[in-house]
Formats: C-alpha cells, structure tokens, sequence
C-alpha cells in the first residue's frame, strides 16, 4: 500500500475534479460559487499509522 | 469539498518516541489542507501541552467543543470552525467522551456532556451562517448514533473512536453517517446535495479503500519515506538498547518455559519443517524488512517468535534465530512441548487471530485461511507474490 498521507493527497484532487464533474462545470468554467454538491472526505482514527507494517 | 479527519490520529503507543509520529502526522495533515480534525482522549496521551504545542506549531485546526480547562473555564481546543465554499458555509465541531480517561492531563482538564454542548454549538455555528453542520465524534459508535438521533441539526457524522467499517453511511433521522474505519486505509466520502438555502436536502456517503491504485504524489510520498526512515532508524537504536538491557537480566526474571526456536523443532518434525518453508509465515520477517517496519514494535510482535517474553525474540540480533513466524508461534513455546503434543491438540483459531485481526488483516477468514497452511498443504500458495522462498531456517530472507 501506499503511504496514508500522500494517498489522502491524492484523494483531496481527485475530490475536487468530482466536485466539478458534479457541478456540471468544466475547470475553465467552475461555477464554483453556486455548486448544488458538496463533498466532504473523512479519515478516522488513524491511529499513528503512515504505512502498513507489510 | 472539504477535508476532515475526526480524530483519533495519535499513534496507540505511550513511549515517547512515538510523540514523532504524532507530530508529523500533524504536519502532513496541514500539507495536505485537512479543513478540520477532531481530538478524543489519544490526542490527549502525551499530555495537553504537548497537543496544544503542535496545533500552535502547525496551524492545523484541530476542534473539540466539550473540552476545558479546570483553572479557567476557558475552551482548551478551537470548539468548530466554519468554512465558506461559495456560498456554502459548512460549520464543523468536534466532541470527545466524557466516560474515558484521557492521560497525563486528566486533573487539568474537564469534559462537558456532548449533548447539551452539541445544542449550544450548533446555535452558535447557525448564528454564524453555518448551513451545512459537520460533527467530528470521537463519541464512538453508539453513543454518536443516539447524539444525532436527540439532536437536530447535525447533517453529517463522521464516526470515530468505533473502529466501526461500513462501505456504506446510513441515514439517522436528518443525518449521514459515516463510517470509515481505522489506521487510514479506508477514506469516507460524503455526497451533500444541497437545497436553495444552501443547506443539506439529501445525503449519502461510502467508505473506499486507499489502495495503490488511488496513487500518490512524488512529493507527499518521498516526506513519508524520509519520516519514516528517520524514524525508523531511530526505533532500532532504542531497540537495541532495549535488548541490551534485556539480555543483560537474562534469566534473572524468566520461568522454566521459554521460547527455543525453529531449528529445535525441525530436528524431529523435518516434514512439517518443509513445508511451514512454503508458506508466506516463513518469510513474514523480511515483509516487515521490505516496509522498513522491522523495528515497530507495534509491527514486530507478528512477525517473530515469542517478542518480548522469555527466549523469545529481543532484537534484530536474535533474527537468524527467532524471525518469522515459526512453529512456535502456533503451536507454543518449545518446553511446553508435552503438553501440547500429548494428548495431541490442533491449533484454534484464537491463535490466528491474535495477529489476523482487524484493519492488520480484515479480510482473514479462518474457514478459508486454515487450509493454505496446514501441515499436508505443499502447494506454496501463500507465498505467491511474496518476496524470497523459504524462511529462517532456509537462510535465504534479507534478515540473514
């Protein structure tokens, strides 16, 4: 696996091209003012973990 | 979109060495953007100060709405925050549990009840404009469900302190929530379509896996290396010492039963011997190697013998002997061999499960794990992918 915190990185941007493929905007065109979605991207109890033990 | 983690992210270990990880978890949250990161008695383990000094070091936004300061009365953490995205403004607060013990700090501390917090925060966040309300519980499971079923206005939950897994949120009343299991390899992902008040008309959220093929960036990735073998480097020097000390009382503590290691075993059992050979316990060692894990000891207790306990695995320097998992580590120390073998006794699923359990294996399945390794399976199909072919006794893993 990947490491947690570059793969939450990695989800953070794909997080925000779903944001715009929902809004119906392209990112020239981001009607970012008046998005009828919302995306919220949770972790929880990570619990000091940075990468599997193997 | 908006970017939480509900706490909890303090790593289960009290040694101080670990206060680390606690630290960089903290900057790499801050990198990455995280909106708002709720705090439980983990964040407290190290002490307050020592979590109010990271949240001052790294601006994170670290929020708990039920907990203050004894001597002053004054909130020890930000109670919320309130984020504008267009014309959205989300308001998110976190609470923590007032029926748990929350370390070095519990006599300076006070924790008010989430209920009667939750009601007042939620105004005042309202007050503020806040149309879309976030609660970051390290409540746990139950007691966060019965929070949002009394108390209206929260539109998401994001379940903490639960350990709780489901690829799918449930609706509780008026609330989504969601639950993303533990040690970070499940993200939760929350869908709010909103209303013309720019407040929640429906929601729903699933839990994915951080699988490689989320992918990563170069540069978040070589950070984590860098920690990583820093810390790691600074791990098996306090496990050298460790094991110094320990084999310096050597015998001074220990009972007559203790740990022997393989190469006793397959004297007698050379069958058995070969075939534990294919199977991926005779290389669980050089796993830990390969993730630069080897001297975690969160990690280490899995993939040896006997860690920590008499005649067991110390330290590195007892890997040519005591690495992998061998014949011990099911069936038991070598000196309770009658025991064990007369009258004769299987291994149970117990013993699995003290290592194949939870977010270490969560797939594990004993039905369906058991045959891969009994003692008449030569198949090698455990091993497929694995690197290296044959363990400690084979003296070809990268420990040797």
């Amino acid at each position: 696996m990947k490491s947690l915190t570059s793969r939450l990185l990695t989800s953070v941007l794909l997080g925000i091209l779903a944001w715009l493929a929902l809004a119906g905007a392209t990112p020239k065109k981001a009607s970012l003012q008046e998005p009828d979605k919302l995306i919220i991207l949770s972790t929880t109890d990570v619990k000091g973990k940075t990468s599997p033990c193997g | 979109m908006v970017l939480v983690d509900a706490g909890g992210f303090f790593p289960e270990n009290d040694a101080p060495e670990y206060q680390d990880v606690a630290s960089f978890l903290m900057d790499g949250m801050k990198l990455i953007g995280t909106d708002a990161v709720g705090a439980g008695d983990k964040e407290l383990r190290y002490g307050y100060s020592f979590l109010k000094a990271n949240v001052e070091r790294t601006g994170l936004p670290v929020v708990c709405a039920n907990l203050f300061l004894k001597k002053t009365g004054r909130p020890a953490l930000t109670p919320y925050v309130i984020k504008t995205v267009g014309t959205v403004k989300i308001g998110m607060f976190g609470l923590m549990s007032e029926k748990v013990a929350f370390g070095p700090s519990q006599d300076s501390l006070r924790v008010d009840a989430p209920e009667a917090t939750a009601r007042r925060v939620i105004a005042e966040m309202k007050r503020k404009g806040a149309t879309v309300i976030v609660l970051l519980s390290q409540l746990g499971k139950v007691d966060s469900e019965d929070l949002v079923a009394v108390v209206p206005g929260i539109d998401v939950l994001v379940v903490g302190h639960a350990s709780s897994l489901l690829m799918k949120g449930r609706m509780i009343k008026n609330t989504v929530a969601c639950y993303g299991g533990e040690q970070g390899q499940y993200m939760g992902r929350t869908i709010v379509t909103l209303n013309a008040a720019r407040g929640q008309a429906t929601g729903e959220c699933d839990a994915f896996i951080l699988s490689p093929e989320v992918g990563e960036r170069s540069e978040v990735a070589k950070l984590v290396k860098a920690f990583e073998d820093g810390f790691n480097e600074k791990l098996r020097k306090i496990e050298k010492e460790r094991a110094a000390k320990a084999a310096e009382t050597k015998g001074q503590q220990e009972g007559p039963e203790r740990f022997l290691g393989a190469e006793l075993c397959m004297r007698c059992h050379q069958d058995e011997a070969q075939q534990w050979k294919t199977t991926s316990h005779a290389v669980a060692w050089q796993t830990l190697v390969d993730a630069k894990q080897e001297n975690n000891p969160d990690c280490v207790a899995c993939h040896v013998v006997g860690y920590r306990k008499p005649g067991g695995f110390q330290g590195a320097t007892d890997a040519a002997k005591l690495a992998n998992v061998q014949c011990e580590s099911c069936h038991g120390m070598g000196t309770m061999h009658e025991a064990f073998a007369n009258p004769h006794k299987t291994v149970t699923e117990q013993v699995c499960i003290t290592c194949h359990q939870g977010e270490n294996d969560s797939a594990w399945n004993w039905a369906q794990k058991r045959p891969k390794v009994l003692h008449s399976n030569m198949s090698g199909e455990t091993l497929k992918g694995k690197k290296g072919t044959t363990g400690t006794m084979g003296k070809t893993t990268g420990s040797q």
